[in-house]
């Protein structure tokens, strides 16, 4: 526990010195604002609708390829560490695990999950 | 380091707040040299000369842009959510500086030596996703939320490659101290005369190394991995609606993480603070400048790529991460498991 | 090379798995459909293999006492992969009709196969998590194959959230669990001495999960929506191979790791679950005109029936419900098989028990069937419904419910009334309109035949194999004791 302590006089510091920058600017900076200035910037232009809206389902796609392969990667960690005292058959348990991750992973990429696929992809189908 | 602090220094707890500002002076003095060394890199790539007014080649430039920044007007629009659109700077540089704490910057400091360095740093990167999210959503401008969507969907893809890149270092090192890690790297003996960096340990490296310094770029979103803030099509993506000071911590938390992650691609494979001659100019200062050496010739690299290569297309930046990275850094890592197993 | 052993006590699953990665890969390649169906039956067919010599082998656990094996966890995978053989055998030509044929519905099947066994075999909390999550999130999958309709993305909607609900529940009485006893063991949380409120509070937490997955009353609403809005093969799949494993885990769970201390049973509360699911269940069944509405309020109500055995409380009583479980699944996707074979005519609405007017007489052997199904639903001699009924019923009274069997009686009176209606139509009145009945296919057909003979061969009495197989249950259960079975 006690190594952490200069960890969180870190962050308190850290902190402490954005208030301080943010306060600056509000003392030293001028405070005039007016409709144009408050609008969203849109070029130049009148805003047209809201922003947010719904967005394409291929970043929740991404999302959750994302949580899966970071659960796997804990996964790894505490073998990583100490795989050479764990021996060779938690290393194949290991390879298995992996190749079937890389099936999902595979099998997703063949279907066009990544929605960034300009050609036959979900996200055109809006 | 702590001790030789509280010797000086009346009270613990200053020893301690002295010990933690370290980390954090250091990075504001890199902070206002990286700028400037970008736009010079910039000009002299381009063949200009770049700013040379303020001061000798202009080297208080920074400075005076900060006190510029400080006396712009702070806007926050109409419609944004204000707590969040005022929270996500704070949180974006409280991270980004969090992280330095498990770096060891020379044999004599590291600003908390734990056992989980490495997961940490992993662990309080990923709240840089968090608040790009945050200002982008907070913002309520098209602009922002595209880049912001887009910047999330990036840096979480490009975290796998990242991290298992990572993981291949630790299964050679075997220690998730970054302490650990580095003095495991002194001495020359590879080959006679090679130090024993991680780098030259196993060939597979080499392939972690290159996997780890692609996805590191665009984790900082560096060029050609600059989508978020594209500016010819997203304006400033996900900072379009800030301005003043809060526009100014988000770049400078942006410098704070390049540094972060090159000075820990610096740990994982250049042996950290070790001096590439042996014993000659050793010892905690010359590690510190070896260290700082090392990360700015990454960083400078990085700022070499900006102005060589042309930005990637969207869906091009996807499929490098997920059908070439990721898949090469699972090989990669299993190749190296296995060479580890066998000599 | 220790996990090796450990694996060969895990095979069945092993086998589904690896199948469900190969049919998923062939799928992705676009290899012929049949060859998928071909290879999903095959795998299964050796699993079932496995499965069998696994129920006359040795007794214990393995992968660090995560997994038992032998015993009831044998017969529950013997029971999960015999409905999930019959399930895909009948599926091929009915989602050929409803145009929903693809490769990934075999892979989601095989892989709820792995979460099923590993339910079933469970010897652990976590493992018990662990198998139902995989089963549940598959099954979630298969609930909305027809998005295109809205009953499909409502079926999936509503098995989603309430899912995720009920197994919100199932891990906070897990966690609790852990905390009162500081293990996720069986056999550990049995060597309890002394009972704390945690205790009791974590345990009626996961009583709650599990009544949620086996669709008890009042934890039920989901399952008419579900099972109407899902593809009627598997339907079936749901109604069986999933309610079996999963009971095969409550029993395991209450006869394994509920302490025996005195004023600590869980008879009572089940006992009143049972009671009202069997009103209940029959009560709302008897009004449903959609068969499958029909077959799933009867399916609730014979979650009561089995609850009847679990509150029982005796070896007989665990024996009563291995057997109705092997009896309802047989029975139950009999019944639903034959409703699948009329859907796949596409003339009217074969979900409407009006449009089954005069069909009795169009394709006679598939009439046949459905009654035979539907008598041995009923609990009418001699199928094997009623030999079911029997055992769980006389297992209470011998424990001292007789209120239970009673209700469980007069509730089974009522369900002759939906069932015997589906008949009536079928040979008593005049069909609406002329049309023809496809042709079955011979897979469909003689799958149908099969499991209609199991039902009326084991109706007359619990012969061989099943009749030893019982006695080898129950000696598993009165050697140790109603909470033993503690190991080889």
């Amino acid at each position: 526990m006690e190594s952490y302590i200069p960890i969180i006089v870190l962050l308190g510091i850290a902190l402490v010195l954005a208030l301080l920058l943010m306060s600056l600017s509000r003392l030293l900076g001028p405070f005039r604002p007016n409709t144009n200035k408050l609008n969203p910037y849109e070029s130049g232009m009148d805003p047209v609708g809201q922003a947010r809206e719904r967005y394409s389902i291929g970043f929740y796609l991404v999302a959750m390829e994302f949580i899966i392969f970071d659960l796997e990667v804990v996964f790894l960690f505490p073998w990583a560490v100490k795989f050479t005292e764990l021996g060779f058959g938690t290393f194949v348990a290991m390879v298995i695990f992996i190749i079937i991750l890389f099936i999902g992973l595979f099998y997703t990429l063949k279907k066009g999950t990544i929605y960034f696929e300009l050609k036959p992809s979900i996200s055109n189908r809006t | 380091m702590i001790e030789f602090l509280e010797n000086i220094t009346p009270s613990t707890t200053m020893a301690l707040v002295i010990h933690a500002m370290i980390p954090l002076g250091l990075i504001l003095v890199y902070a206002l040299f990286a700028i400037w060394m970008e736009r010079k890199v910039a000009a002299h790539v381009q063949d200009r000369l770049g700013p040379m007014r303020v001061g000798w080649h202009g080297w208080a430039q920074t400075i005076a842009d900060m006190l510029k920044l400080l006396q712009k007007e702070d806007i926050i629009p109409t419609d944004a959510s204000r707590f969040l659109f005022r929270f996500a700077p704070f949180l974006i540089f409280v991270a980004s500086y969090a992280a330095f704490a498990v770096i060891p910057f020379s044999s004599g400091y590291i600003g908390s030596s734990i056992n989980i360095g490495v997961f940490y740093l992993l662990a309080i990167t990923s709240l840089l996703t968090l608040s790009v999210i945050m200002a982008a959503w907070a913002s309520n401008n098209k602009w922002s939320l595209l880049g912001g969507m887009r910047s999330a969907a990036q840096m979480v893809s490009y975290e796998v490659p990242t991290i298992m890149s990572v993981l291949s270092v630790i299964v050679v090192a075997g220690s998730l101290n970054l302490m650990t890690v580095t003095e495991m790297q002194s001495g020359n003996e590879i080959l006679g005369f090679l130090p024993n960096w991680l780098i030259f340990q196993n060939p597979f490296l080499l392939v972690a190394f290159v996997i780890f310094f692609v996805s590191i770029l665009a984790e900082s979103h560096r060029v050609p991995f600059d989508l978020p803030e594209s500016e010819s099509e997203l304006v400033a993506g996900y900072q379009t609606e800030y301005s003043g000071m809060r526009w100014g911590i988000f770049m400078l938390a942006e410098y704070a993480d390049m540094l972060l992650l090159s000075l820990l691609g610096v740990v994982l494979f250049f042996g950290g603070w070790n001096s590439p001659f042996g014993t000659f100019m050793d010892g905690p200062v010359w590690g510190f400048f070896w260290f700082m050496l090392k990360g700015m010739l990454l960083v400078f690299v990085m700022m070499w790529i900006r102005w060589t290569l042309p930005r990637y297309r969207v869906d091009q930046l996807m499929r490098i991460c997920w059908n070439i990275l990721i898949p090469a850094s699972f090989v990669n890592f299993v190749l190296i498991a296995l060479w580890e197993m066998i000599f | 090379m220790d996990y090796l052993y450990d694996l060969n006590t895990f095979i069945p699953a092993t086998i589904a798995a690896a199948a469900g990665l190969v049919v998923l890969m062939q799928s992705v390649y676009k290899v012929k459909i049949n060859t998928i169906f071909g290879v999903t039956v095959f795998s299964l067919v050796v699993a079932l293999l496995f499965a069998l010599r696994d129920l006359f082998g040795p007794v214990g656990t393995s992968f660090y006492d995560m997994v038992a094996y032998g015993g009831t966890a044998a017969f529950g995978t013997l029971l999960v992969i015999t409905g999930t053989l019959f399930c895909v055998l009948i599926s091929r030509d009915y989602l050929e009709a409803i145009d929903h044929h693809y490769g990934e519905v075999y892979a989601m099947i095989l892989f709820a196969t792995t979460g099923m066994v590993g339910l079933a075999v469970s010897n652990d909390l976590i493992m018990l998590f662990v198998g139902l999550e995989t089963m549940s999130i598959c099954l979630y999958v298969l609930a909305g194959l027809i998005k295109e309709e809205k009953t499909g993305a409502e079926s999936a909607l509503k098995y989603f959230l309430l899912g995720a609900f009920s197994t919100g529940f199932l891990l906070y009485g897990i966690a609790l669990i852990y905390g009162a006893t500081g293990s996720t063991n069986y056999a550990d949380i049995t060597a309890l001495t002394d009972i704390s409120p945690l205790f009791m509070a974590g345990s009626a937490l996961l009583l709650v999960g599990f009544f949620f997955k086996i669709s008890a009353v009042p934890f039920h609403m989901w399952t008419p929506d579900v099972y109407q809005g899902t593809p009627t093969t598997l339907t079936a799949y749901f109604a069986t191979a999933s309610k079996a494993a999963t009971f095969v885990a409550l029993i395991l769970v209450m006869s394994r790791m509920m302490p025996e201390i005195e004023g600590v049973g869980w008879t009572q509360a089940i006992s009143v679950i049972a009671i009202i699911t069997m009103i209940l269940g029959n009560l709302i069944a008897l009004v449903q005109d959609n068969v499958k509405r029909m077959l799933a309020y009867s399916s609730i109500a014979h979650a009561g029936y089995l609850l009847v055995g679990l509150a029982a409380g005796t070896a007989d009583g665990y024996t009563g419900v291995l057997y109705y479980l092997f009896a309802y699944t047989v029975m139950n996707i009999g019944a639903f098989g034959v409703i699948a074979f009329y859907e796949r005519n596409q003339a009217l609405d074969f979900t409407d028990v009006n449009n089954y007017a005069g069909l009795g007489y169009k394709q006679p052997v598939m009439a046949v069937l459905l009654s035979v199904f539907l008598f041995s639903l009923a609990g009418i001699p001699p199928f094997v419904g009623f030999l079911a009924k029997y055992y769980v019923f006389a297992a209470a009274v011998n424990a001292g419910h007789i209120t239970l069997a009673v209700v469980g009686v007069l509730t089974t009176a009522a369900s002759v009334y939906y069932y015997l209606r589906v008949m009536v139509f079928m040979y008593f009145r005049e069909p609406h309109k002329e049309f023809d009945l496809v042709n079955p296919g011979a897979i469909f057909k003689y799958a149908l035949i099969v499991l209609c003979v199991l039902t009326v061969y084991y109706g007359v009495e619990p012969v061989f194999p099943m009749g030893s197989l019982i006695e080898l249950l129950t000696s598993y259960y009165t050697e140790t004791g109603p909470a033993g079975m503690a190991g080889p």
